[in-house]
C-alpha cells in the first residue's frame, strides 16, 4: 500500500510539489497576518525539500543498498552470471532487433512538420483498395475545405543517371511545402511546374543521392543532370532526415507532369495525368485546423461522388478512409503485414520466455545454495518482503546488464536482417528512444518473469529447517525446477518445429507448379535509349520483332510480352462488361502478349482458341477465373467486353497461372495483343541453351542495334518469389537453434545440479556395486518426466503454430510428420549432449570420498 | 513576569500530536500549528520545517488524506483529514506514550 502511494506520488510529482509550495505559502501568509515577526518564518525552501524528501529518500537509499549488494553477488559467481547474461542478452537482443526493424519501418510517421495533422487517404471498394486519379486529386485540391491541402505522389519509376539506376517519385508541385519539409538547398518546385500542359524538367534530389552520386557538390543546385538521357535542372536538395512518403527508396523527386518528358511515347502518361477515370496514385492531405478525420472523410467522399457525376465516370461503390502516415496505420499494409509480424514477435517472445525459464532455473539453483544466507537474514529479523525485494533487485540488475549488452547487439542484428531482406538499408535504422524504451520494458518484464518465482520460493519455508546444517532439499523445490525445464523444452520444440516446417515448406514450394513452364524459358529484356525512343517507335519495334520471330524458321519458339510472369511488373487496365448489360468500369489485371505466349509458356487452353495479331474485331483471351467470375455456368467465349480502350471479343479461355506471386492464381486476368505502346517488350524464349538464346538476341540487335539485351532464366523470377520463404526459414532456423542452445545449457545445469545434490546417494549405490549404466540412468531419469511433459506440450503447441504458418507462405503444410520427427531426434541429441558431462562426473564419483563427507 | 520560552518537542511525538489535533476534525497545516500552540498554552510551537515533513510522512503512511478547500479568509488551503488507519495509529501511539510517561514519572518520583 505504501509502495502504491509512493508510486502515485511520483507519477504526479510536479502537482505534489506545487501543492506543497502553495500550502506553505499559505502558512506563511497566515503567520504574517497574525503578526508573527519575520524571524520566526524560517527557511521555506529547506522545509519544502525536507517535506518532499519524505517520499523519496529512505526508499532510494535502501534500493541503492540492494543494488550494491546485488552487484557484489553477481561478481562472486562469475559462471552463473555469465551463463545467465548470455542467455538473456541473446533473447533480449533478438527482441530488440526485431523491434528496431518494426520501429523503423512501421512506427515512424513521415518526417514532416506536424505529422499528426497529415493523413493518408485511401479508397476501399469491394475488391480492395486503390489510389486516386490525378484528375480526382486536382478536383479535391480545388474544392476541399476540410483539408488545408492535398499532395499526390506516384510510386515512381526507375530512371538511369549515368549507367546506374535511380528511383524517381513523381509528386505534386506543393509536395514539400504542404508537408513542411524545408529543403536543405534550392527553391523546390513551383506550382506552375505542376501543369500537364507545360511540363518542366526540374528535380529535387535526396540528401543521399546528392552525397553519393554527386559527391555533395555544393554547386549542384541549378545544374542540369540527365535522367534517362533527358536533361533536368536540379532545383533543390531534400533534408537529410527526409526519406520520402512511400516505402520505396526515394532518391529523386520530379513534378507529376515530368512523366510526359521521361515517358513521352507512352500514351498512358497523359491519360494518367488528365483522364478522370484513371486511378491508383496515392494521395495525402493536411487536415485544416479543428477538422476531424471523420469530417474530412465525409467531405472527400461527397466531393468524389460529385466529381464522378460531373465527369460521368462509373466506379464501384467505395468508402474513403483516412489514416496516419506511419506504415502500420496504412489500412492495407496492416492487413498484409500483421500476420507475419505477429508470428515473428511470437517467435522472439518465445525465445525470451525460454531464456527466462532458463535463468529462473539457474536462480533457483543459486537460491538453494544461498538458503543459509537467506535463513540467517530472516532469523535476524529481515522481513520476507524486504528479502524478496533484494532478490528481485538482483534479478533486475541482471536483466538490465543483459539489456545493455543486447541493445547494440539487436541493432547489429537488425542491420544484418535488413541487408539480407532488402539490400543496404535506406531507412534510418537508428535505435531511438522507442527502441530503448522497448528494450528496457522487455528487460523489466523478463526480470519479473524469471526472478519472481525463485524469489518467492527461495524465501519460503521455515527458518529452522533452512538453518539446519545440511538440510535435505525441500520436497517442493523439484516441481518448480521441473516445470521450468519443461517450459524450456516445450518452447524449443515449438521453435524447432516451426523452423522445420518452414525449411521443408521451402523445399516443397520449389515444387509448386505455377501453371506455366518456367524451367525451360529464358527472358530477354530489351532496353532502349529512352531519349531517342520517343513517339511510336517502340510500337514499330514491337511489330517488327513479332513479324521477324514468326518468320525466322531456325529460332527457338519465342513470344513477346509486356513483362515476364512472376516478374516485378504488373499491368492492369480499365474493363467493362458489355453483355448482358453494361457494368461499372473496373480495374483488372491485363497483360499484353504476342499469340505465341501460351505456346512458349505451355499454358493450356480450356476453351476456344487463341487470338491472332490482327483480328477484326479485336479479340482477347481471359483466364479461367475471369470466365468463372463474370460468366458463371456459361461460356465466356463469344462475349464482348470493353478493355484497353476498345470493344473486344473473347475468343478463348486459358488455365489460371500464378502470374504476380505464388500465393494466388485465381485473380481474373486478360490477355491482349501486344502493341508496344507502353515501351519495349520482353522476349520469352523457350530454350535454356545459350547459343539458341544468343541467336534470338542477335535477331533483336539486327532490328534495333542500339538495344541493350539482358538474358535471364525465367526460373530466376521464381526463385525471387521464394525469397520470403528462404528468409522465413533462415530466421526460424536461427531462432530454433538459439532456442535449442539455451535449452541445452539449461538441461546441462539441471543434470549437474542433480549429480551435485545426489553425490552421496550415487556413492552409496556405487559402493553397493551399481554399474555406470545404472548411474547414468539414475541421472537421466531425474529429468525424464519434465522432458516428456515439455515434449508433449511443445508438440501440441506446434500443431497450432504450424496452422498459422501454413497460411503465410506458399508450400508450407501444417501437418508435416517429418518435421516433427526431426525435432524429437534433435532434442534427444541435445539431452544426450547436455547430460554427457554431468553423467560422466556421476560415474566418476569415488564411493569412499562421497561417504566420508557424511 | 517573563514567559518561559517554547520547548523542543520530544522526538517522535509530533506525528502523534498532529493526529490528535486532526481527531477534532479536518484542518489545514497552519490551523494544526495554531491548535498545538493554543492547547499547549504557547509551549509547543511547531515550525514549517518540522510540520510539513511530518504531514508528508503521515500522508505516505496513509494515516491522513489531504484535500484542497477554502480557508476562513477565502484563500485556497489544504485540509488534512484523519483516516481510519490514522485513528488506529493515534490510539496505539497514545497508549504507548502514556505507558512511557507513567513509567518515566514513576522513576522520577521514586529514584
Amino acid at each position: 500500500m505504501k509502495l502504491l502511494r509512493r508510486l502515485r506520488y511520483w507519477l504526479d510529482n510536479t502537482r505534489h510539489a506545487a501543492d506543497l509550495a502553495e500550502e506553505m505559502e499559505f502558512h506563511r501568509a497566515m503567520l504574517t497576518r497574525d503578526g508573527a515577526p519575520p524571524a520566526t518564518l524560517g527557511n521555506t525552501t529547506l522545509a519544502g525539500e525536507d517535506a518532499r524528501a519524505v517520499w523519496i529518500w529512505p526508499w532510494l537509499e535502501s534500493l541503492w543498498q540492494d543494488a550494491v549488494y546485488g552487484l557484489r553477488a553477481m561478481r562472486r559467481e562469475p559462471a552463473f552470471t555469465a551463463t545467465a547474461l548470455a542467455a538473456l542478452a541473446c533473447a533480449i537482443g533478438v527482441n530488440t532487433g526485431l523491434f528496431t526493424v518494426f520501429n523503423a519501418f512501421a512506427l515512424q510517421s513521415w518526417t514532416v512538420r506536424d505529422p499528426a495533422s497529415v493523413v493518408t487517404i485511401h479508397r476501399f471498394t469491394r475488391d480492395g483498395g486503390g489510389g486516386f486519379g490525378i484528375a480526382e486529386y486536382r478536383y479535391l485540391t480545388q474544392h476541399s475545405r476540410s483539408l488545408a491541402g492535398l499532395i499526390a505522389m506516384s510510386n515512381g519509376e526507375e530512371v538511369k543517371l549515368g549507367d546506374r539506376p535511380l528511383q524517381l517519385t513523381y509528386v505534386s508541385g506543393n509536395y514539400f511545402r504542404l508537408l513542411g519539409v524545408g529543403l536543405e538547398r534550392g527553391r523546390g518546385f513551383l506550382d506552375e511546374e505542376d501543369n500537364p500542359a507545360d511540363p518542366q524538367p526540374v528535380v529535387v534530389l535526396s540528401h543521399d543521392t546528392w552525397q553519393n552520386r554527386f559527391g555533395g557538390d555544393p554547386q549542384i543546385v541549378g545544374r542540369v543532370i540527365r535522367l534517362d538521357d533527358v536533361p533536368f535542372t536540379v532545383v533543390g536538395i531534400a533534408p537529410e532526415d527526409f526519406h520520402g512518403t512511400n516505402p520505396l527508396r526515394n532518391e529523386v523527386w520530379a513534378p507529376l507532369p515530368a512523366k510526359l518528358l521521361l515517358r513521352p511515347s507512352d500514351p498512358a502518361s497523359l491519360a494518367w495525368l488528365t483522364n478522370p477515370d484513371f486511378c491508383c496514385t496515392p494521395i495525402a492531405g493536411r487536415l485544416a485546423p479543428g477538422v476531424t478525420r471523420a469530417a474530412a472523410e465525409a467531405e472527400v467522399s461527397v466531393l468524389l461522388h460529385q466529381f464522378l457525376a460531373e465527369t460521368r465516370v462509373v466506379r464501384d461503390p467505395f468508402r474513403i478512409v483516412m489514416a496516419g502516415t506511419s506504415w502500420i496505420e496504412s489500412p492495407r499494409k496492416k492487413r498484409q503485414v500483421i500476420p507475419t509480424l505477429s508470428i515473428l514477435f511470437l517467435a522472439v517472445t518465445l525465445v525470451l520466455l525460454l531464456a527466462c525459464a532458463n535463468v529462473g532455473n539457474l536462480l533457483l539453483a543459486r537460491a538453494a545454495a544461498r538458503r543459509r544466507e537467506i535463513a540467517v537474514r530472516l532469523a535476524l529479523g529481515g522481513s520476507r518482503i524486504r528479502l524478496i525485494r533484494q532478490l528481485l533487485v538482483e534479478s533486475l540488475l541482471l536483466a538490465l546488464t543483459a539489456a545493455a549488452i543486447a541493445f547494440p547487439l539487436g541493432f547489429v542484428a537488425s542491420k544484418g536482417l535488413i541487408r539480407r531482406l532488402a539490400g543496404p538499408a535506406w531507412y534510418p535504422l537508428t535505435p531511438d528512444l522507442h527502441v530503448l524504451a522497448y528494450t528496457l520494458a522487455v528487460a523489466v518484464v523478463s526480470c519479473v518473469a524469471f526472478g519472481l518465482a525463485p524469489a518467492l520460493h527461495g524465501t519460503s519455508g521455515g527458518i529452522a529447517a533452512a538453518l539446519k546444517a545440511d538440510a535435505p532439499l525441500g520436497r517442493t523445490r523439484l516441481p518448480l525446477r521441473s516445470i521450468l525445464l519443461g517450459v524450456q523444452v516445450a518452447i524449443s520444440v515449438v521453435l524447432l518445429v516451426g523452423a522445420g516446417i518452414l525449411v521443408r515448406g521451402l523445399a516443397r514450394a520449389q515444387n509448386i507448379d505455377p501453371g506455366f513452364d518456367f524451367r525451360n524459358v529464358t527472358v530477354l529484356s530489351v532496353e532502349l535509349p529512352a531519349r531517342q525512343y520517343t513517339g511510336p517507335r517502340t510500337q514499330v519495334l514491337t511489330a517488327n520483332l513479332e513479324a521477324q520471330l514468326d518468320r525466322s524458321p531456325g529460332l527457338p519458339s519465342s513470344a513477346l510480352a509486356q513483362g515476364a510472369p512472376l516478374g516485378n511488373a504488373t499491368f492492369s487496365t480499365n474493363f467493362q462488361l458489355l453483355t448482358p448489360r453494361r457494368s461499372p468500369m473496373m480495374q483488372i489485371w491485363a497483360t499484353q502478349i504476342s499469340p505465341a505466349y501460351f505456346d512458349v509458356l505451355r499454358i493450356r487452353f480450356m476453351e476456344g482458341h487463341n487470338f491472332t495479331a490482327d483480328d477484326t474485331p479485336p479479340c482477347l483471351v481471359v483466364n479461367q477465373s475471369a470466365a468463372k467470375r463474370w460468366w458463371p455456368g456459361e461460356s465466356a467465349v463469344g462475349k464482348s467486353v470493353f478493355a484497353y480502350r476498345k470493344v473486344r471479343q473473347i475468343v478463348g479461355v486459358v488455365a489460371d497461372t500464378y502470374t504476380h506471386d505464388l500465393h494466388t492464381s485465381d485473380e481474373p486476368m486478360l490477355y491482349l495483343p501486344i502493341t508496344g505502346a507502353q515501351g519495349a517488350p520482353v522476349v520469352l524464349v523457350h530454350d535454356r541453351n545459350s547459343a539458341a538464346v544468343d541467336r534470338v538476341a542477335a535477331m533483336v540487335k539486327q532490328i534495333e542495334p542500339r538495344a541493350q539485351i539482358h538474358a535471364e532464366p525465367l526460373s530466376d523470377n521464381f526463385d525471387r518469389q521464394m525469397e520470403p520463404n528462404l528468409i522465413g526459414a533462415a530466421l526460424a532456423g536461427f531462432l530454433g537453434i538459439l532456442a535449442l542452445g539455451i535449452a541445452s545449457v539449461g538441461m546441462a545445469g539441471v543434470f549437474a545440479y542433480v549429480v551435485g545434490r545426489r553425490t552421496r546417494e550415487i556413492g552409496v549405490r556405487m559402493a553397493l556395486g551399481a554399474e555406470s549404466a545404472q548411474i547414468i540412468r539414475l541421472v537421466l531419469g531425474s529429468a525424464l518426466r519434465p522432458l516428456a511433459f515439455g515434449l508433449a506440450v511443445g508438440l501440441a503447441l506446434s500443431a497450432a503454430v504450424s496452422i498459422l504458418l501454413a497460411g503465410l507462405l506458399p508450400g508450407v503444410k501444417s501437418s508435416d510428420p517429418l518435421a516433427y520427427l526431426n525435432v524429437v531426434f534433435l532434442l534427444g541429441l541435445a539431452v544426450a549432449l547436455a547430460s554427457a558431462v554431468p553423467a560422466r562426473r556421476a560415474t566418476k564419483v569415488d564411493p569412499v570420498r562421497a561417504l566420508r563427507c557424511e | 513576569m517573563g514567559r518561559s520560552p517554547a520547548l523542543e518537542l520530544l522526538p517522535g511525538t509530533l506525528d502523534m500530536l498532529i493526529l490528535r489535533a486532526l481527531a477534532r476534525g479536518s484542518m489545514h497545516g497552519y490551523g494544526i500549528a495554531q491548535i498545538l500552540k493554543q492547547t499547549s498554552d504557547d509551549v509547543l510551537e511547531v515550525g514549517e520545517s518540522s510540520l510539513y515533513p511530518a504531514l508528508q510522512r503521515l500522508l505516505l503512511n496513509g494515516w491522513v488524506t489531504a484535500e484542497w478547500g477554502a480557508s476562513e479568509n477565502n484563500r485556497r488551503a489544504r485540509y488534512y483529514t484523519l483516516t481510519a488507519a490514522g485513528r488506529k495509529q493515534l490510539a496505539a501511539e497514545r497508549a504507548d506514550f502514556e505507558r512511557m510517561v507513567a513509567a518515566i514519572q514513576r522513576v522520577l518520583q521514586t529514584a
